[in-house]
């Protein structure tokens, strides 16, 4: 008989494996995401041209701009994580196999990698467009991986939240925004200090404690969002 | 016997918050600092956002209840009331904070850290108000709602640290603190001690008021003769 | 046995008891050795079978049942000996079977974990022959080895075994 541990251990696993098989099979997201950061690559650079040049700009502009692109592609694809379930009627399934806690688990690491991966697309090709020089490239890493993390699992719990209710992809937007807004504020602070050289600075520090409470939050409060 | 104490506390609510009103015009000195009277406008915005901040928390507190409490529907009545008066004070707070910083500052509108924190806020508990209307079923908008209010009193902290860095940044100019001229003036700290008391009783007054009439409409839906 | 018109409410009970639904009213008391169960275990120990019952597309019915016995923590080869018995291939896409394919691997998923409870809900739709003759002798070893059904359907069913019948009005 496996031990608890090891069976709530191997069911998140699960979840995991399975969402990414579906996703590799279907690239619903993949394709959505990518698209959709290409597209708004595009859009930017042909407006902005080489804006990276522009000291000015570098700093105060390219920094946001960069996150708002991961945001709407974060609310283009992640949400899937949960509608789908409820669209295609797996949900039921789920609910009855699943122990709450493993399959928020299983979802939440699956929107993370999926996010990460993105950025490792997006992020390479944003600062060549832009001619963006960023002078602390580790900062820059630590910048995206931590934003990165906190934008995907503020994205998975609010789907949660919002596949129970009708007009899901717009209300998701609704609900997300206010909840991501101060994980933004402080990932482009962060990436401000990446490219102008600076240290790390607070913003850091209040980032993990923002991934830390989204992912202690969705722990608590998961079980409530996916049974009766 | 319990309508004549109702009545009796309607009535000194009403005595009080009157007293407060004219304390704000007649009592209190207007701060010289500002421009003509405009100081006084702050014993009715302060207190405002106060009670919309204790309304918030009050609907966090409820939504717990609701959660862990053994899921009874006058919970999530009242988290969703409160939310509605933290609104509604909310609003009344953002005009009253502008039409301040018209006179003081020259703009309605300015994105101090305060505006912004307030403008944020709101969106969270218009997302909040959207959310309920999404959903038919009242188990369902119950348990997902009460789960909104309490992220929402996760994440709104953060605002305190990052949004004074953040529009400071773009706002090099020392803004007024209108926390500093209080503490000098004893009248202008009593006026505002008892106004910011006397709304927040006016908000459990509207609440409870709220809580009850749509305690009858659900009742009246489960059961429609 | 439950039965009742369209819309009396058959699935709605059987979704209570399953643990899906809260019921608007009372509380549902699942007794074992004489302590009440929470809804979790309840889960454990309930299969359930209803027509709205959907599996991954992308996923053939193999990896379906696999992923989950894998979150039940079950060896997934228990998942290829259910197949076996209902008679699915388990490489087809569950995407691409067909609609008695698919009430063929509710069936496999509901038996997965052996529960002792069978919630079903109009448990023979889209069967063909053979298929039904299957499930019914599913059921049956499942009644046999003491385990209890409880069968929602419109009409009556010819069901064998100790069977009591409830009717649900309007």
């Amino acid at each position: 008989m496996p031990s608890p541990t090891s069976t709530w251990v191997a069911s998140a696993q699960a979840v995991f494996t399975k969402d990414w098989r579906c996703e590799l099979r279907s690239r619903y997201a993949l394709n959505a995401i990518g698209l959709f950061a290409v597209t708004t690559l595009v859009v930017t650079s042909a407006a902005l041209g080489p804006a990276g040049t522009n000291k000015s700009l570098a700093i105060n502009v390219l920094p946001a701009m960069l996150w708002l692109i991961l945001l709407f592609a974060a609310a283009a694809g992640l949400p899937r994580a949960f509608v789908h379930e409820e669209e295609s009627h797996t949900a039921i399934a789920l609910r009855l196999a699943s122990p709450p806690s493993a399959l928020f688990v299983g979802k939440l690491v699956f929107g993370v990698t999926l996010l990460l991966a993105i950025e490792a697309l997006i992020a390479p090709l944003y600062l060549a467009v832009m001619s963006l020089e960023v002078n602390s490239p580790g900062l820059l890493v630590v910048a995206l991986v931590s934003g990165g993390y906190g934008l995907a699992a503020g994205s998975v719990l609010i789907a949660a939240l919002a596949s129970q209710a009708r007009g899901r992809s717009t209300l998701f937007s609704v609900l997300a925004f206010p909840v991501l807004m101060p994980l933004l504020l402080l990932a482009i602070e962060l990436t401000r200090n990446a490219v102008a050289g600076d240290v790390a600075g607070p913003a850091l520090p209040q980032l993990l404690l923002y991934d830390g409470s989204v992912t202690i939050a969705g722990l608590m409060l998961f079980p409530a969002v996916w049974n009766p | 016997m319990t309508r004549t104490i109702s009545l009796g506390l309607r009535a000194a609510l009403w005595l009080v918050m009157s007293l407060c009103i004219w304390g704000a015009f007649f009592y209190a000195w207007s701060d010289p600092a500002f421009i003509g009277q405009s100081s006084r406008i702050l014993f009715f915005h302060v207190p405002m956002a106060w009670t919309s901040f204790v309304a918030y928390f009050a609907a966090a507190i409820w939504s717990a209840r609701y959660l862990w409490g053994g899921r009874q529907m006058r919970h999530d009545r009242a988290a969703a009331a409160a939310v509605e008066c933290g609104v509604l004070f909310g609003v009344l707070a953002t005009i009253t904070g502008s039409l301040w910083a018209r006179i003081e500052w020259g703009a309605f509108w300015n994105w101090d850290p305060r505006q912004t924190s307030i403008v944020v806020v709101l969106l969270f508990y218009g997302a909040y108000l959207a959310l309920r209307s999404a959903m038919a079923d009242a188990e369902i908008r119950a348990r997902i709602s009460s789960v909104y209010a309490l992220i929402a009193l996760v994440v709104t902290p953060f605002f305190y640290f990052i949004v004074p860095r953040i529009t400071d940044s773009l706002h090099p100019q020392p803004v007024i603190n209108a926390d500093r001229k209080i503490d000098v003036d004893p009248r202008m700290f009593h006026v505002l001690i008892a106004s910011a008391l006397t709304y927040t009783v006016l908000f459990f007054w509207i609440h409870n008021l709220r809580t009850r009439t749509q305690a009858l409409v659900d009742a009246r839906e489960d059961d429609p003769s | 046995m439950i039965t009742g018109a369209n819309g009396s409410g058959k699935s709605t009970l059987l979704r209570c008891l399953a643990g899906l639904l809260a019921p608007d009213a009372g509380t549902i008391d699942h007794l074992e050795g004489g302590s009440v169960l929470s809804t979790a275990e309840r889960r454990a120990r309930i299969g359930f079978v209803a027509p709205d019952l959907a599996f991954y597309d992308e996923l053939s019915a193999g990896e379906n049942l696999e992923f989950f016995a894998k979150l039940r923590g079950l060896p997934s080869v228990r998942a290829g000996e259910l197949l076996e018995r209902v008679g699915l291939p388990a490489d087809r896409a569950a995407g691409a079977l067909s609609s008695g394919m698919r009430q063929r691997l509710r069936w496999a998923w509901a038996l997965l974990a052996r529960p002792r409870a069978l919630l079903l809900d109009e448990p023979f739709q889209n069967l063909d022959v053979e298929g039904e003759d299957t499930v019914r002798s599913l059921l049956g070893e499942h009644l046999e080895s003491g385990g209890l059904a409880i069968l929602a359907s419109p009409i009556a069913l010819e069901v064998s075994g100790a069977v009591s019948h409830l009717n649900l009005g309007r």
